[in-house]
């Protein structure tokens, strides 16, 4: 008892110091050493609240567990999900070529592959050997073939399948822009021939490549779009667009979505309210499937709009973890001083948060603006508008932690050569400095050029991050005229659309789509990548040199030299100020004290398939 | 009788007609996220966006897209490009792909049993403090109970509704009693999910039972200042004869007219908050998730659909007072 009075108060003090760390950061004050201290902080709350990525020895088979959600998953498909808590769910009922434990960082786990993908020589022919052992849940019931993995990419080119990522990782398969010329012209004639991607035996899978981007593929194929799909089964479902296979889907993993047994169709399955998950009687545990499985079941519900008592329900309540929303503020902290140990756990999230300053505008297009403004801002107050220290350290650069490159490109400290990027707290007499050098003589912006269309999110947290850049923004002279608008139409109307993009985005940031540079860099910084809508290069950077080098990074199938190049490039993304970085995120995960949960660093999540209930 | 019938439905029709396509300008002309964009996820390019806007039938002209809808929705032609016809077709979630009609449908009956419980609680609760309050006016009880009322008008539902849930749910209240936030979901059977509403009700009925039992009160008093009333005292009948004969029946008619379109709000989707707060998977719930997703279908859908509730109810309520009054039926 007295041990557990001791924890509760080291805890608090530990709390209350972090909050008071985060106030000192919004008095305005300069201190060089504030960075290493958040850092120091920072280090401190995770080693406090550290993800477990290993289930305990003595794991409790059976039970049933309950995941709180707030929303549903974008799609039920395989072929079509893409975000962090599709993939939850994916990684408990399927089984990709490669697939990530909870402990992977930089590679993936073979899992429907039987041993790492074979690149030959030349880097032009990636190789997987497929396990013959995995079968489909019913009804389908049979072993899965090499072919059925084909047939899963190929019919994600389909537009009733939309994927969003296979069409930009796979570009150099051999035959694919035929094969997506044909998906396109005939929406509804089946899954098109990608010639490149062959299944020369059931066990063996082969893509041939038109340029050695093998990594990004190899990446790209670790996500749910190459778990197998039985063509036999699925073909009728895809001749339909949208294609209903999702609604009728198999499973390959250890757990299924409940369905018909007879039909196929999901029954477990109910759109925004709830997916059911229960085992899937073909899998069979075997040491070339890394999940051991200990649930029965598992209940995804949904519809919990509101998170805080969403969080103090998981924290009060039996056999609960939250899904996939984070945390809010109150609930951190909450669990952090009040909860069991183990009821709070940070990960990184693979993911940053800046303020996108658009380059192709006046008066951003001027180098020594943008750097006058980030010199100028407060990034901790901006940070703390998320929820403060325990939401993730302070963005000095692209490149998150724990994620290729990371180290390479300066660690959590970033680039030290870079002065407007030294002092998170913000430096006004150097941001003057830069203001007179872009011919501001009083070191504040002046003149009609200093009036500012700024369009973000009109609700919390992500309004509050708004309005702190736009005092920031006002502290420098400038008139803002911030627009707010729902999140979807900040990014669909205005932000991802160049034509209508202001000149300051403050709600925009980018999460992996696996751990290589190349999908945190090129979507985000390349100005090859800048598209008339749907674009997600925010603050239209287009510089030849960094293009160069992100197009030739992507070639590299190194891997230490390839990290180097991405970091590399870091570096000279930053040399161009284009943004104010302010976050990276943490993904604060809470469960009941009675689940012995697993994270999985990749998603940032529980990780269904290794989570247990405490005996 | 039936020429006034047959006036008031073409006035129905007519009407559901306009709340059509000012609904339909509302979410598709005026500017909304972009559905094709949402959908096809954040590296999608220009030509998977324009495939999955021509699935949509969002690259067709607005006129088209509008004559679509109508057509789905009060016509039982052929739509092209779909194997679905009207009417009340509403179209699919852009989302999941579900009709959206059975969408609403698989969502009602959680509603229906908010409201109707919420109705019973509500006028438990009107009635008695109403007529009390009315027969002994500015006494201590009738003021202490007009503030009170006040209050639980002037309390927003979600305020409510957290404050309920955090004091008296069984999942996160300090005296854990009721059940909590999302337990309809959980609950197996009817009588578990009665249980499962107890809560929401009781926050669903304090700002309409307050505002009902404030209704009343008044009508109740402008009635008992009647000739015919003071006639009936006079003739030495007993008080409470007095009242339950001839001042309730006379306040109450008023209140059912109320009550009709309180309930055909509520049943479109108008509790919302309620259903957001508790998670409760009914309508309402429907329509905070269809905003949040820009699923304009849905949210087209259900706005109609609570337009024709209400547009019915109101037409039910004009002949009954047709009906009942024969003057209205020549005005």
């Amino acid at each position: 008892m007295r041990q557990r009075l001791l924890q509760i108060v080291i805890l608090g003090t530990a709390v209350v110091a972090a909050v008071a760390l985060a106030a000192c950061g919004s008095d305005g004050s300069s201190d060089s050493s504030s960075e290493s201290a958040d850092a120091g902080a920072t280090d401190a709350a995770q080693e406090e609240f550290a993800a477990p990525t290993v289930p305990p020895e003595d794991a409790q088979e059976g039970g049933e567990l309950t995941v709180i959600a707030a929303s549903d998953v974008d799609y039920i498909d395989p072929g079509a999900s893409y975000y962090q808590f599709s993939y939850m769910v994916t990684s408990a009922t399927q089984s990709t070529l490669v697939g990530w434990a909870p402990e992977d960082v930089e590679l993936p786990t073979p899992l429907l592959a039987d041993s790492e993908p074979e690149v030959s020589e030349d880097g032009l022919t990636v190789t997987y050997t497929i396990r013959d052992d995995v079968m489909y849940s019913p009804p389908v019931d049979r072993a899965v073939v090499a072919a059925d993995v084909k047939y899963a990419i190929e019919r994600s080119l389909l537009p009733g399948v939309p994927n969003g990522y296979t069409q930009t990782y796979l570009a150099d398969v051999t035959g694919i822009d035929k094969a997506i010329k044909e998906a396109q012209d005939n929406a509804t004639g089946g899954a098109p021939d990608i010639s490149g991607i062959t299944a020369p035996d059931d066990t063996t899978l082969e893509i041939q490549l038109d340029d050695t981007s093998s990594i990004g593929v190899i990446g790209a194929l670790s996500l749910p779009v190459s778990a197998p799909v039985p063509p036999e089964y699925a073909e009728e479902f895809d001749a339909e667009n949208p294609s209903t296979y999702g609604e009728n889907g198999v499973s390959t993993g250890p757990y299924m979505i409940e369905n018909d047994p007879q039909t196929g169709e999901l029954t477990g399955y109910t759109p925004n309210k709830e997916i059911h998950l229960v085992r899937n009687p073909n899998w069979e545990a075997s040491a070339a499937d890394f999940r051991p499985a200990y649930l029965d079941e598992i209940t995804i519900q949904e519809g919990f709009a509101d998170t805080v008592s969403a969080s103090k329900k998981v924290l009060a309540g039996n056999g609960l973890v939250n899904g996939d929303f984070t945390t809010p503020p109150s609930a951190i902290k909450q669990a952090a001083t009040e909860g069991e140990p183990g009821q709070l756990t940070l990960t990184p999230s693979g993911g940053n948060r800046y303020i996108a300053l658009n380059t192709q505008i006046a008066p951003f297009d001027d180098p020594d603006v943008r750097k006058a403004v980030i010199a100028n801002a407060n990034r901790v107050d901006l940070r703390n508008t998320r929820g403060g220290e325990l939401t993730g350290p302070v963005m000095s650069h692209v490149l998150p932690p724990e994620f290729p490159g990371h180290d390479e490109a300066g660690g959590l400290e970033g680039p030290a050569e870079l002065d407007y990027l030294a002092n998170p707290e913000g430096d006004p007499d150097l941001a003057a400095e830069y203001m007179k050098k872009a011919g501001f003589d009083s070191g504040k912006c002046e003149g009609s050029v200093c009036e500012l269309n700024m369009v973000g999110d009109d609700s919390p947290p992500g309004s509050d991050t708004a309005a702190v850049a736009e005092n920031q923004l006002e502290e420098l002279g400038f008139d803002v005229n911030y627009q707010k608008v729902t999140h979807d139409i900040m990014y669909t109307r205005f932000c991802s659309v160049p034509d209508n993009a202001p000149q300051v985005c403050p709600n925009v940031g980018w999460l992996k789509d696996f751990n290589d540079g190349q999908s945190m860099i090129d979507p985000t910084f390349n100005g090859d990548n800048v598209v008339p809508e749907n674009n997600s290069n925010w603050p239209q950077l287009d510089v030849p040199e960094i293009n160069d080098a992100i197009n030739e990074a992507k070639l590299i199938d190194d891997l230490d030299e390839r990290n180097q190049a991405w970091a590399d490039v870091d570096a000279m993304i930053m040399e161009q100020a284009a943004f104010i970085p302010y976050i990276w995120d943490d993904q604060a995960n809470i469960q009941s004290a009675d689940v012995a949960g697993v994270i999985n660093k990749f998603n940032a999540n529980w990780d269904l398939a290794y989570t247990s209930l405490k005996p | 009788m039936a020429r006034y019938i047959i006036r008031r439905l073409l006035w129905s029709v007519l009407l559901l007609g306009i709340v059509s396509a000012v609904v339909f300008v509302l979410f598709y002309v005026f500017p909304s996220a972009d559905p094709a964009q949402l959908r096809a996820g954040r590296q999608a390019n220009a030509d998977q966006i324009a495939a999955i806007r021509e699935s949509l039938g969002l690259d067709q002209s607005i006129l088209t897209q509008f004559w679509i809808y109508i057509k789905g929705v009060f016509t039982p032609l052929d739509l092209p490009g779909t194997d679905s016809h009207g009417p009340l077709y509403f179209g699919r979630s852009y989302q999941s792909n579900a009709d959206v009609k059975d969408v609403i449908f698989s969502d009602l009956p959680a509603t229906g049993l908010l409201v109707f419980g919420a109705v019973v609680v509500w006028l438990a609760v009107a009635f008695p403090v109403g007529i009390i309050s009315a027969i002994r006016q500015r006494t201590l009880l009738d003021r202490s109970t007009m503030i009170t009322t006040l209050i639980f008008i002037s309390a927003p539902v979600f305020w409510l509704g957290l404050v309920a849930l955090y004091l008296f749910s069984k999942d996160v209240g300090v005296f854990p009693i009721f059940p909590g936030i999302g337990s309809y979901s959980q609950a197996d059977d009817f009588l578990g999910r009665v249980g499962s509403m107890l809560l929401p009700w009781a926050v669903l009925a304090a700002a309409t039972a307050a505002i009902y039992a404030r209704y009343l009160r008044s009508q109740m008093i402008d009635v008992m200042e009647e000739d015919y009333i003071r006639t009936a005292r006079a003739k030495g009948l007993p008080e409470r004869r007095v009242i339950a004969r001839h001042v309730l029946r006379s306040a109450v008619t008023p209140i059912v007219t109320l009550l009709g379109l309180d309930v055909a709000v509520l049943l479109a989707g108008n509790a919302i908050l309620t259903e957001t707060v508790f998670n409760i998977p009914g309508v309402g719930a429907e329509t905070f998730n269809a905003i949040k997703r820009s699923d304009l279908p849905m949210i087209q859908g259900i706005t109609l659909f609570g337009a024709f509730f209400i547009v019915t109810l109101n037409l039910l309520v004009d002949i009954a007072y047709a009906y009942l009054d024969p003057r209205v039926r020549y005005r």
